[in-house]
């Protein structure tokens, strides 16, 4: 039993274990919002703000609204449940970058990865996980187009970062 | 070393104790966010906990042939499938994500899995790297901003030039029986696959 409890709080916990929570909470996620567990249509409400406060867009997202919004709360749980996990385990550390290269591949990747999931309505988990899970044909389609982006940007990797 | 790396324990106490009354607060003003607010953090501790990562789950059998998280991915597909099918099916109102099918599905595809290898995380795993710390995922974040900004701004130039097609929601073509067989059975066979992949 302690070492169980042990195992919950440091980890890691096995990969099965891991998908089984995670469909769980997934399933609760769409219990209590009617609608699937997603994270960049907020991002994308986000940026949209931020774009109109330096001018780039015209239409004004109020801040109230996003303040508001089911998804902001998704999106920070997920940032502070990671940072409780690793604190929990006395992992938690600014993790600095280790070269300047991973600093470009970082900022081209993010924007390749968020353009991507905006024109197909969706990331790994909106788009290709509750696409699936939605039984709706255009999941399976997505996934299989990811699959094959991730090959090329494996490519990618092995050429010019390691 | 720094002392505090190696134990935690108070930083921990503090966090939570922060994180009750950053609860309560959110379950005042509406109980629904609060409620976001725990899922959202289940999630981020059980990927955090788990190191589960869609990256790799893709990514490892291409470039070290494990498939270990792609068998766990495909295990949160089904078990995914079957509770969407069992609160869709029985319950009234819920939207599930059913989205139109055309060119901007492939080639968003094929752009956001290049993007989330060079990001190192897709979106969900960018905000968990961020918690646990990574600069390099803080970055990405930064670049994710712009991107999902530019997609919102092109969608309409897709929709018109993507020959974007309804999205087919599979059960009311095949009934629910028929879509869940050849679901199910469409994971058994990736499976299959993905261990014979490792035993290589």
């Amino acid at each position: 039993m302690k070492e169980n409890w042990r195992t919950a709080v440091h980890g890691p916990w096995p990969y099965w274990v891991g998908a089984m929570v995670l469909g769980g909470l997934n399933i609760l996620v769409l219990l209590v919002r009617k609608r699937p567990w997603g994270v960049t249509t907020n991002l994308q409400d986000w940026s949209v703000w931020f774009a109109h406060l330096l001018g780039l867009a015209s239409e004004r997202i109020p801040v109230s609204q996003l303040l508001l919004a089911e998804g902001t709360y998704l999106n920070l749980g997920v940032v502070l449940g990671a940072l409780w996990a690793a604190l929990a385990a006395s992992q938690w550390r600014f993790r600095p970058l280790r070269q300047r290269k991973f600093g470009f591949s970082a900022l081209i990747g993010g924007l390749f990865l968020g353009y991507g999931a905006r024109i197909a309505y969706g990331c790994n988990v909106g788009g290709l996980l509750n696409g699936i899970a939605s039984s709706s044909l255009t999941g399976w389609v997505f996934a299989l187009a990811v699959f094959l982006g991730t090959w090329i940007g494996a490519k990618i990797l092995l050429k010019f970062l390691v | 070393m720094n002392p505090m790396v190696k134990n935690q324990r108070y930083w921990n106490w503090a966090f939570m104790s922060a994180m009750f009354f950053f609860f309560l607060l959110l379950a005042q003003i509406n109980w629904k966010l609060a409620l976001n607010l725990g899922l959202g953090v289940g999630l981020g501790f059980a990927l955090e906990k788990s190191r589960f990562c869609f990256v790799a789950a893709f990514r490892d059998p291409i470039l070290t042939g494990m498939t270990a998280l792609s068998q766990a991915l495909i295990l949160l597909l089904g078990v995914s499938i079957l509770g969407f099918a069992l609160v869709a099916g029985s319950g009234q109102g819920y939207a599930l994500n059913v989205y139109p099918l055309g060119a901007n599905t492939i080639v968003g595809g094929l752009l956001f899995g290049i993007g989330m290898v060079l990001a190192g995380g897709c979106a969900s795993g960018i905000l968990m790297r961020i918690g646990e710390g990574f600069a390099m995922q803080m970055l990405a974040l930064a670049g994710a901003l712009v991107g999902v900004f530019f997609g919102e701004r092109s969608l309409r130039w897709w929709q018109g030039w993507g020959w974007e097609q309804p999205g087919i929601f599979l059960p009311a073509k095949l009934g629910w029986l028929s879509t869940l067989s050849l679901e199910m059975a469409v994971l058994v066979v990736l499976w299959l696959l993905a261990r014979w992949w490792q035993n290589r």
